[in-house]
């Protein structure tokens, strides 16, 4: 049984595309007398298999040793691509999380996209999203890794495109995919760098190879960027974080996944990576530049936006620098664990976030208030994935967070500083969402605003109860190693800074009478952190410059000098051969002396030049002989 | 052998003979021939199918199915066909886009009977190219197939198709003159006289000699491939040829260079080939990053796909020149892979084209609203041009990349240069290629496109050929094996072959040519190479 559990782990991938493939007929087309609701149910059918199949598996393999699984995929002679699967507890554990938050975004799904014409199209697209992921979390190969990232980067472009006649979308879809894109093919040179001085890409086999390794810093060096490229593009790091609030234009439901699990995926990579990055103190210390920066940079960002679901993906972004923090210190249990804790408080947050859109038809959050009595049920939800997110009450983030301060707090002790950052500001931050939407007085258009119904409140329930419950979870499967004896000084801090940002934050924007403090604040300093510190434009002026520049130079040089010259030899035959015609005065004494003239002249210059060149040629045949 | 049925002779003349009947088809609207013309394209493929399911041995790397007969001995002209593992994957995709082009230019009005007659006959002299084991039938066959190219062009074309097709015609025949000159240089070297291609390579050549041979047959099958700067006949005649025509010229017309390259250039000219290795490097690595900065700023949609099937070229070029298996793997994947997606884009811009009649994309917009299918087709066909992992171009590509980034015949900068202009070019290839759609499907719908032309979604036709095209490419690049089990065998040997003269040659002190031809980087470790070798 468990033998066949763990030989079928290629299933748990298999059932989301599976799922993809057979939603086709009905977003093509060619079913339409039953509407896409079929579609979705199939989906979702789907995804419950594949939940259930890594359940079983993750009982399975709970107490086994780790077991590798094997598909031949390129043969080529010189070398051979395995696409290799590894089941252990992490892995199957990371399916379970996966393909359960994409039962409840599915279930979510269903209501929140109840009248979208394109709804089997979209279940399509989350088929494949999840397949990817499970695919990412069990591949025990960097080369299926890649390829999956890629796919990622393809279902998200699609994803966010999914609305494609919209004007925001179209930048989006474009900048998500071109990020993304550009992260992965930097990791493709990192893939292929290590193909060639690694021989093998397997991450057990890398891991090994790693400790030998005696690689040149510089090549070292190169190849620890490239890798990490990838994972930053993914994970929405600096400089490559501007897609994933872009990526907010696409539906909800994908925002759910997108913000939990799909960037934990380019960090699941990240942390099975960590050895060959070891190799690199350069790129260890690229990894905890980006990630502090981000980390503080994001979280500054987010309490910028007036858009609710930007002010939350922008915390994403700070939250994975936590993460990429966690990397950097070789601390890869407390990097998993953060991603877990983080995808279930955010899955949350952003489930509540989709209430809120659909039933207000705004993400504007200074078009909102008043919603905490007419929306009892997201609210809770919205309270209940704030606390989990931030240090205060013993739930998801606080347990993971404490952990990531005591390893913090051996390796660098400036760190510290990181995360009391990026509390306090996710705190701030909540607090101020909450107050801006739930708190204060109604507007137009959040007075007439019903709770969601059932297909939305049930996953909704379901997850904050799973967030409340973390702290159980965690206990039961001893993910928590350090927890009996946690350095008391390091808690209190956390929960100080919580206290002052949910304080702060209280303070600002709850009380009926708000201070004016936003306006205190100079309009430079604020646009700057609401336009993301001028990401855009800082690509717009290097990258996209120097591309636009040289593909302007580029079809200059090919139409007025490649083909100029063509077409200049073209237009001076013709033109030769027009001015020559005129030269005919059909008398037979002036052809015939043109004739003599054209042969001697021809004559000299051949004999001219064999003379020249019949040394050189002569060595050269002398030469050629053997 | 010789005794078995004649299966390659009658997958050449078959479409040239029915094609003959086209003339005397009675067909009073148009409509007979086309159904015609479409049954011989099915009929042959179908033959092609057969021939190769039932009389061909994979992972044999010899010739299979060899036919030899004299057939003007006076001047040593002898019909002699036969196929291998490098050849067979090309007929197949011959076979596949041709039978689809027939198939979309259903809506030919213009002169029908002419139209189809050409197509049979490129349909005819393609295969030809491909299974052609005789030099001088190789060059006949390299012409038949300009003159209908020529003509449909000429006839059938946009508005500057006479600047095109006499800008193509031009440069191919220039280029063939080359051919021409090199083989009958080779068939007369030595003591004996022969245009038979194995003979050929088995000839001890001087090496000058077969530097200079070499670089004739690269001057050549440049011109077709194309490599830059002898390229601009190809922007200009794919964007000028009706759709169909343009299919056939991305899909197959690249191949043949490209199998002739391998075919020519690396087999019959190996010692050559240890020399010219890198600049076939540097041109593929220029050919890709120049392309796709062009391609990048063309408005019109089938000049960009144009410029972007030089980028793609410029791929087989570098894996051609990685000395290693998985290179050369890489480089016939790549135009086996490259063969479908071109046929698939520029099929549909065919289709936009119906619709909109206009190939300036600022004068669409916002067409995915009308049409959701063609849409979805043309974002698969893009994913896969800009090698998305699951779609084939991606594993030629990266087969290329690994089997580049492997090769031990260059210095590792030489290698990493190589490698990341490559690289370039891929992350161009998705910003071009993104923009296109963008520009032409995303956001509102362009108000003056919809006042004056109806948008009508792909009709089931038109579904069929992108699917038939589609499919195929998800097949490879989902399990490469696929294509791969075709030439595996014979791309190993070939490999195998230029390893072979590799540390030999590059011990011999040729200052002269390595300086004139071998600009620097390369083969720099000679001398480990030959240690390597003992």
């Amino acid at each position: 049984m468990i033998e066949l559990l763990s030989q079928t782990s290629w299933w748990v991938p298999a059932y989301g595309l599976v799922g993809a493939v057979i939603t086709l007929p009905w977003s093509i087309g060619l079913v339409r007398r039953t509407g896409s609701r079929p579609a979705a149910y199939l989906n979702i059918l789907m995804t419950v298999l594949a939940l259930i199949h890594s359940s079983l598996l993750l009982w399975a393999v709970w107490d086994a040793p780790p077991e590798r699984l094997l598909i031949p995929w390129l043969h080529a002679p010189g070398l051979d691509i395995w696409l290799t699967l590894l089941t252990s507890r992490i892995s199957v554990g990371g399916t379970v999380i996966i393909t359960a938050l994409s039962l409840l975004a599915q279930v979510f799904a269903l209501g929140y996209m109840e009248k979208d014409w394109a709804l089997a199209r979209f279940f399509g697209l989350m088929g494949i999203f999840e397949a990817a992921m499970s695919g990412i979390v069990l591949s025990d190969s960097l080369f299926m890794s890649y390829a999956l990232l890629e796919v990622l980067t393809l279902s998200t472009y699609l994803l966010v495109g999914f609305w494609y006649a919209q004007p925001l979308v179209v930048t989006a879809a474009r900048d998500a995919f071109l990020t993304k894109r550009v992260g992965d093919l930097l990791l493709l040179m990192g893939v292929v760098t290590l193909s060639s001085i690694a021989g093998s890409l397997d991450f057990t086999h890398l891991a090994l190879w790693a400790q030998t390794a005696q690689l040149s810093p510089l090549v070292a060096n190169l190849l620890g960027l490239a890798l990490l490229a990838g994972p930053v593009g993914k994970c929405a790091q600096f400089p490559l974080n501007l897609w994933l609030d872009e990526a907010m234009e696409g539906p909800n439901p994908a925002s759910i996944l997108r913000n939990s699990v799909v960037v934990g995926c380019g960090a699941y990579v990240l942390i099975a990576l960590q050895p060959v990055l070891a190799l690199s103190p350069l790129a260890l210390t690229t990894l905890t530049v980006l990630g502090a920066l981000t980390a503080i940079g994001a979280s500054l960002v987010a309490i910028a936006q007036i858009d609710i679901k930007r002010a939350l993906s922008h915390s994403t972004s700070a939250y994975l620098g936590l993460v990429f923090l966690a990397v950097g210190m070789q601390q890869d249990e407390v990097a998993l664990l953060l991603l877990f804790v983080h995808g279930l408080a955010k899955a949350l947050l952003f489930m509540s976030t989709g209430s809120i859109i659909l039933t207000t038809s705004t993400q504007d959050l200074t078009e909102m208030g008043g919603l905490a009595s007419r929306m009892p049920a997201t609210t809770t939800a919205y309270i209940v994935g704030a606390l989990a997110s931030i240090g205060l009450l013993p739930l998801g983030n606080f347990m993971a967070m404490v952990e990531w301060a005591e390893a913090a707090w051996v390796v660098a002790p400036w760190l510290m500083g990181v995360l009391v950052a990026v509390n306090g500001l996710t705190a701030f931050n909540l607090v101020r969402v909450f107050g801006l939407v739930f708190w204060g007085k109604p507007q137009a258009k959040t007075r007439r605003a019903p709770e969601v119904g059932w297909l939305m409140a049930v996953p909704m329930i379901t997850l904050m109860i799973f967030n409340l419950l973390a702290p159980f979870i965690l206990e039961k499967f001893q993910m928590l190693p350090n927890w009996n004896d946690p350095n008391r000084g390091l808690v209190l801090v956390l929960i100080c800074s919580s206290l002052v940002g949910c304080g702060l934050g209280a303070w600002l924007y709850l009380s009926p009478e708000k201070p004016k403090l936003v306006g205190a604040i100079a309009t430079p300093l604020r646009e700057v952190l609401a336009d993301d510190f001028k990401m855009n434009r800082l690509y717009q002026f290097s990258v996209v410059f120097a591309v636009l520049l040289g593909s302007r130079l580029a079809a200059w040089f090919d139409r007025y000098i490649v083909d100029g010259l063509v077409n200049f030899v073209g237009v001076a035959s013709i033109f030769s051969g027009e001015t020559l015609k005129y030269t005919i005065s059909g008398q037979s004494r002036h052809y015939l002396l043109t004739l003599f003239i054209g042969i001697l002249l021809s004559i000299t210059v051949l004999s001219w030049t064999l003379w020249e060149w019949s040394p050189t040629l002569h060595s050269l045949a002398l030469r050629a002989q053997p | 052998m010789t005794t078995q049925f004649p299966w390659l002779t009658t997958l050449i003349l078959f479409p040239l003979l029915a094609s003959l009947a086209i003339p005397f088809l009675p067909d009073k609207y148009g409509k007979t021939v086309r159904s015609y013309a479409l049954g011989v394209g099915l009929t042959e493929f179908t033959l092609i199918i057969y021939t190769f399911w039932k009389h061909y041995t994979l992972g044999d790397s010899g010739f299979q199915l060899v036919e030899n007969y004299a057939w003007i001995p006076q001047i040593g002209l002898n019909w002699s066909l036969a196929v291998d593992g490098l050849s067979m994957p090309l007929v197949i995709l011959t076979g596949l886009v041709t039978t689809l082009a027939i198939f979309a230019s259903w809506k030919i009005t213009y002169r029908p009977r002419l139209f189809y007659f050409l197509m049979l006959t490129m349909y005819s002299a393609q295969i030809g190219v491909f299974v052609a084991q005789d030099l001088l039938l190789f060059f006949l066959m390299w012409e038949l197939e300009l003159v209908p190219v020529y003509l449909l062009i000429a006839t059938w074309g946009g508005q500057r198709r006479q600047y095109a097709a006499t800008k193509f015609i031009l440069y191919t025949a220039i280029a063939s003159v080359f051919i021409l000159v090199a083989a009958l240089a080779m068939a007369f070297y030595g003591d004996t006289v022969t245009f038979n291609m194995q003979e050929l390579g088995m000839k001890d050549y001087s090496l000058s000699f077969e530097l200079l041979m070499y670089a004739a047959f690269l001057i050549a099958f440049g011109v077709k491939l194309p490599i830059f700067p002898l390229h601009t006949w190809l922007p200009d005649a794919h964007s000028e040829a009706p759709a169909p025509v343009s299919m056939i010229l991305a899909g197959v017309l690249l191949k043949m260079a490209g199998y002739a390259l391998i075919r020519i250039n690396i087999e019959m000219l190996s010692n050559a080939h240890v020399y010219f290795a890198p600049v076939l490097a540097v041109l593929g690595a220029v050919s890709v990053v120049y392309a796709s900065l062009t391609a990048f700023a063309q408005t019109n949609l089938k000049r960009r796909l144009a410029y972007s099937s030089i980028a793609h070229m410029g791929f087989v070029l570098i894996g051609i020149s990685a000395f290693t298996e998985l290179g050369l793997s890489g480089a016939v994947l790549q135009m086996v892979s490259h063969g479908l997606i071109a046929a698939t884009l520029f099929f549909l811009a065919g289709v936009a084209y119906d619709r909109t009649h206009t190939l300036m994309m600022d004068e669409m917009g916002g067409m995915a609203k009308q049409m959701p299918t063609v849409f979805a087709l043309f974002t698969a066909g893009s994913m896969a041009s800009l090698a998305l992992p699951g779609m084939s171009g991606f594993v030629s590509e990266i087969s290329v990349f690994l089997g580049f980034a492997t090769s031990d015949a260059y210095s590792t900068p030489f290698k990493v240069a190589i490698v990341s202009l490559a690289a370039i070019g891929v992350i161009l290839s998705s910003i071009y290629l993104l923009s296109m759609l963008r520009t032409v499907f995303y956001g509102e719908e362009n108000a003056e496109l919809v006042s004056h032309v109806t948008l009508t979604d792909a009709q089931p036709r038109e579904a069929f050929i992108a699917l038939c095209l589609l499919i195929p490419i998800i097949g490879i690049g989902v399990y490469p094996k696929l294509a791969t089990q075709t030439y595996d065998a014979k791309t190993v040997e070939v490999a195998a072959q230029v390893r072979q003269v590799l540390p030999v040659l590059a011990e011999q002190p040729l200052d002269q040519f390595k300086r004139s031809v071998i600009a620097s980087p390369a083969i720099g470790d000679s001398k480990n190479l030959i240690s390597a070798a003992n």
